[in-house]
């Protein structure tokens, strides 16, 4: 199994377009809007500045990016060729190749995260302590097995022409209202009461809790687990039904 | 109609026993049994639709049976690939794409509990010169070579290859086979699934015929051609046609008058025309001509049906 790990991450290494979406796009993103923000005015209600504020919800987009738009369309390609079969004539045990998908896209969320940091950090004078900047991309790494465990269930779920669009629809609807993109305090009431139940928005509430020096929310964390099993037992099930399909 | 070509003491390499196969009202395997020795070649002839790639998924468990039972080596399948004893090239095998030739070789060795070097494997399927070629810049032909490599990235015991010579040239057919045999002679149980008779009469030393989800013959190449070899003779006579004296022909199959014209199936259509000279008459237009693969299939049947009322 760690022979198709690591030749999953050569590939996904190689692959310039995809590093350029999941690794540069996000830092890039940041700049553009945290770059023009003065970095000692504090957000309401968060005791946090607009470029703090910003990169962790950069850092959560570029690892979701990353784990999520990578394992759903490979699956979906890679079920459709073939490929998929023929690894199931090797002792690869099946849960193997997701595993392999899964870790490849948690190599290169990482740096996704670091540059984030890095360019907050340089540019916009973004200052935390040791302990949160190591928790903050522990927890942001670790929180996007979430997502990936979502792109394995789009990639079994979808074939052909339709994973892409139903991809991009859940991407940017779970980034935009999440709050990825920009704080949920600007969206009506009744759009807030629905976001906080995401499992986005719980993941950069995470982020900005270690920012803020305070303990995660019990709602937070238990959003992500929830969802965690839900994509998890679904990508399950429809491998399985997958697998008897063939 | 199974023919043993070993004691029945060996576990057979492959059991089929009464498997059914069904998608919706098509029933693709309908109730096959097979025996498959060690040693052996095997040619798994049919016309397209006779269900020999749905009979190869079946028997490396990649679909499940929904009658019967498939056993590889007195085991499951899934359990014989895990022991490294099955080595398959699909039809609907794809490839990893984004990463060279050598690498996928390399992962397919990886996976192998009895691997051989990677360099042997890539010389012995003829792409050590395109080794370090993207896999997705292939063509179709050399996409096949490559997924013969990773069907023998091991020591294996049984190879099952599924129409592998699809999208090669002529030249590249005859290396492929030449390859092939090579793996036979080491003692190893190749099982390949073909729609050319001729392949199968070149290569296997064991023919199964595969109709409509049925085991139509079962017997060497040799036996299997004087089956499906048989050729349609016409021509037109004039004058009241003698029909007894035309059945009374050697080599004679079926019988067809229609007005002047005569048409006959033979299984030797040269000792059936020379009779037909020594009956005294003067055959006019007259047309030899070889049974394609489908209609000698339709002769079989014929033939089998006639044989069971």
């Amino acid at each position: 199994m760690n022979s198709l790990i690591k030749l999953e991450i050569t590939r996904a290494l190689r692959n310039r377009k995809f590093l350029f979406f999941s690794v540069i796009y996000p830092a890039g993103l940041f700049l553009l809007i945290a770059g023009g923000a003065d970095s000692h005015t504090k957000i309401d209600g968060t005791g946090l500045t607009l470029p703090t504020y910003m990169m962790v919800s950069m850092a959560s987009f570029g690892a979701l990016t990353a784990v999520l738009m990578g394992n759903s369309e490979r699956i979906a390609k890679e079920r459709e060729s073939g490929w998929v079969r023929q690894l199931r004539l090797t002792t690869l045990p099946g849960r193997g190749y997701v595993l392999a998908k899964t870790a490849s896209a948690a190599v290169v969320s990482l740096p996704s995260i670091v540059v984030v940091f890095l360019v907050a950090a340089a540019v916009k004078d973004v200052r935390l302590d040791a302990w949160q900047w190591c928790a903050l991309s522990g927890a942001i790494w670790a929180g996007s097995l979430v997502f990936a465990a979502l792109g394995v269930a789009l990639g079994y779920l979808a074939s052909g022409d339709a994973v892409r669009p139903i991809t991009m629809i859940i991407y940017f609807g779970l980034s935009m209202l999440g709050g990825l993109w920009m704080p949920t305090t600007t969206f009506p009431q009744w759009l807030q009461d629905v976001a906080k139940w995401l499992p986005t928005h719980a993941y950069a509430s995470l982020g900005r809790a270690i920012e803020q020096s305070q303990t995660p929310h019990t709602q937070d964390i238990a959003v992500l687990v929830v969802s965690f099993v839900v994509f998890a037992g679904g990508a399950a099930w429809l491998y399985r039904k997958d697998t008897l399909k063939a | 109609m199974t023919t043993t070509a070993a004691p029945a003491t060996t576990t057979p390499v492959v059991g089929f026993d009464q498997v059914t196969k069904t998608y919706g009202s098509v029933r693709a395997v309908d109730g096959l049994s097979l025996r498959l020795y060690p040693g052996e070649t095997v040619a798994l002839l049919g016309p397209n639709g006779a269900g020999k790639s749905t009979t190869l998924d079946l028997l490396l468990g990649l679909k499940p049976a929904d009658g019967g039972t498939v056993s590889l080596f007195g085991t499951t399948p899934r359990e014989a690939i895990v022991a490294g004893r099955v080595g398959a090239m699909l039809q609907s095998g794809g490839l990893m794409d984004g990463v060279t030739v050598a690498e996928l070789v390399k992962l397919a060795c990886s996976l192998h509990p009895r691997p051989y070097p990677v360099a042997d494997v890539l010389a012995r399927a003829g792409i050590a010169q395109i080794a370090d070629r993207k896999v997705d810049k292939l063509s179709g032909g050399q996409a096949q070579r490559v997924r013969f490599a990773l069907a023998t990235a091991g020591d294996s015991d049984l190879i099952i290859l599924d129409e592998p010579t699809t999208g090669m040239d002529v030249s590249a057919r005859q290396a492929f086979w030449a390859t092939m045999r090579e793996q036979a002679d080491q003692g190893r149980t190749v099982l390949f699934a073909t729609h050319y008779l001729e392949e199968a009469d070149a290569i296997a030393d064991r023919v199964l015929v595969l109709h409509r989800g049925r085991l139509l013959a079962d017997g060497t190449a040799a036996e299997i051609k004087a089956k499906a070899g048989a050729r349609r003779v016409a021509f037109d006579l004039e004058g009241e046609i003698d029909q007894s004296a035309l059945r009374g022909l050697p080599f004679l199959t079926s019988l067809d008058v229609s007005g002047q014209t005569v048409r006959i199936q033979s299984s030797d259509a040269d000792a059936t025309v020379h009779a037909l000279y020594g009956l005294g008459v003067y055959p006019r237009n007259l047309e030899v001509a070889g049974l394609g693969l489908e209609q000698a299939f339709v002769a079989i049947t014929e033939a089998e049906e006639a044989k069971q009322s």
